[in-house]
């Protein structure tokens, strides 16, 4: 019900509780978000059960023009399994 | 022709006493440049821990560009190629895509074990077409119905084609014309000189319970290395450069399902059929490579894994054969250059797929069908195993073949195709030689076959019994 000479606003103040914003993502997880973007790009084909460096150079080989940053960052990476297996490395076949 | 090689020379020279001072005649065997082609069905390590999905997106990928161009080609440059998503409706476009068939006859594992179906076992049926079967296309992101001016019976789930039309207002796209991806280019075939043959048989059926055709292979491999008939007909066998077995050299009784599933204190004594099939096989393929150099093919009954593409047979089974170089143990989609002539075949399993799943019959309008589809085996792996490719699909043709032929056909049938960029293709479907005792020469130099047939006539008629070798 509003007020008779005024807004309700003038009896509660108001409280804005400022939201706190969120971590900056480290380095890491931004290259992983990148990659993850990468699995569910629907131009490049399924990403189950095959790993990503495989993927790109599928996508390659086809001529699809997949982004050349995610060849570096799968290179640099090395061995860890969160960058060389898809989104779904730990749901079998 | 073969057979007016064997005439050329007059006088029977076998009526005359053999002369024992001269050695008689020698004939070469003619030896054509030959070097194989299969490489890409050989499969390394092999792993089965990826779904199909690969399959079909790659054969999509690699067929897009190729339809597009033949779409452009046929509807105009200005055609509009769309994606499913980006349909509109009522306009003509064109779409490409993957083609699916929903038939209410196939078998499915699902309906099977389905309780509420309460499903009485299907009697054995040579075809699942019906006539409420629908026609669907898939792309990379959705999939629509097809009606209009398209036969379902003529396609199989798995071809990737081109279709113009528009869609209407319920969702379904209105067919008004489609186009293939047609015959790749083709290298121009060398003329040759001298006639040469390549002899092709499949379905020797080894280790089967009769034995009628045994005599007929014997006279096969005999006419081959030039021990059967006079001069004629060995100067005639000499042209003769290379022997390939397309497919299912043992019989089908050899592959004892019971074996598998009964008790192994039952089995222990017992050995398996294909066993002393294979040794059959080998004493008759020492006797070919002596002499001629032989590529064979494994086919649906073979010792050699089921999914296409079937892997050479091993050599550890065939002893005495291996010794000999000129024998060539080949996978099951077969690919060689003879002569600069290409070859491109299968045992037979991809055809006989496609005729129980579409209204055609006939083994060579399959073969047309899958060459104007540009791929060898468009129902794998749907209802044809195959292995899980995901980088390309090795089953689409990137060269037309001079010489595309199938094995385990019913019955000797042949015909020459042409293609749109000045193509020519011979198609051979090869009869089982344990029912029909027939095999084929290609003509190399003039890209024709033709049938020689191997019969006997039983005692039962006759005192004596008359071998007959025809052409």
């Amino acid at each position: 019900m509003t007020a008779k000479n005024g807004l309700i606003t003038d009896s509660f103040q108001v409280v804005k509780k400022t939201q706190a914003e969120p971590a900056p993502l480290t380095v890491r997880e931004k290259e992983l978000q990148t990659l993850e973007q990468f699995d569910l790009d629907w131009r490049f084909g399924p990403c189950t059960g095959i790993g990503r460096l495989q993927r790109w150079e599928r996508a390659a080989v086809h001529g699809l023009n997949p982004p050349k940053e995610i060849k570096e960052l799968l290179l640099r990476a090395g061995a860890d399994p969160e960058y060389t297996q898809c989104l779904w490395r730990d749901y079998p076949l | 022709m073969f057979s007016d090689l064997s005439a050329l020379r007059p006088g029977s020279s076998l009526l005359c006493p053999p002369d024992s001072e001269s050695q008689g005649p020698l004939f070469d065997r003619v030896k054509p440049a030959y070097s194989p082609c299969s490489e890409n069905f050989k499969l390394g390590d092999r792993s089965f821990s990826r779904q199909y999905a690969h399959i079909y997106a790659t054969r999509l990928m690699q067929m897009r560009p190729l339809l597009s161009e033949r779409a452009q080609q046929k509807w105009g440059v200005g055609v509009q190629i769309r994606n499913l998503c980006d349909l509109q409706m009522g306009e003509q476009c064109c779409i490409v895509g993957t083609m699916f068939k929903h038939m209410e006859l196939q078998p499915s594992i699902l309906k099977e074990i389905s309780e509420e179906h309460n499903l009485l076992p299907q009697p054995v049926r040579m075809k699942f077409i019906s006539e409420s079967d629908q026609l669907i296309l898939e792309d990379e992101l959705q999939r629509i119905k097809l009606e209009g001016k398209i036969d379902a019976g003529t396609f199989v789930t798995g071809s990737v084609i081109a279709i113009y039309g528009a869609e209407n207002n319920d969702g379904k796209f209105t067919v008004e014309d489609f186009c293939t991806a047609d015959l790749p280019l083709q290298t121009p075939r060398p003329s040759l000189t001298a006639d040469r043959f390549v002899l092709l048989a499949s379905g020797l059926g080894l280790g089967g319970s009769h034995g009628d055709s045994m005599l007929a292979l014997q006279l096969l491999v005999d006419m081959v290395t030039g021990q059967l008939g006079d001069q004629g007909e060995q100067s005639g066998a000499a042209t003769i450069s290379r022997v390939v077995l397309a497919g299912n050299l043992l019989s089908q009784s050899t592959q004892d399902k019971e074996a598998s599933t009964r008790a192994k204190y039952l089995t222990k004594k017992t050995q398996a059929g294909s066993v002393e099939a294979i040794r059959l096989l080998d004493e008759l393929l020492l006797q070919l490579v002596a002499s001629v150099p032989v590529d064979v093919m494994p086919g649906q009954y073979d010792p050699t894994n089921y999914t296409l593409p079937q892997q050479p047979l091993h050599r550890c089974m065939f002893p005495l054969s291996t010794t000999y170089p000129t024998l060539q143990l080949t996978t099951n989609p077969y690919q060689a250059s003879i002569d600069s002539l290409r070859f491109l075949g299968t045992s037979g399993q991809n055809v006989s797929d496609i005729q129980k799943y579409s209204s055609l019959d006939c083994h060579l309008d399959i073969l047309e069908n899958t060459l104007r589809l540009r791929h060898l085996a468009p129902t794998a792996p749907d209802t044809l195993g195959c292995y899980p490719f995901y980088q390309k699909d090795p089953f689409i043709l990137e060269e037309c073949p001079h010489v595309y032929f199938s094995g385990n056909a019913p019955f000797y049938m042949s015909r020459r195709i042409e293609g749109p960029d000045g193509q020519e293709v011979l198609l051979v479907a090869i009869p089982e030689f344990c029912s029909t005792r027939t095999a084929c020469l290609v003509n190399l130099r003039t890209l024709e076959c033709e049938p020689i047939s191997f019969s006997s006539f039983s005692a039962e008629e006759d005192e004596e019994t008359e071998m007959n070798v025809s052409h």
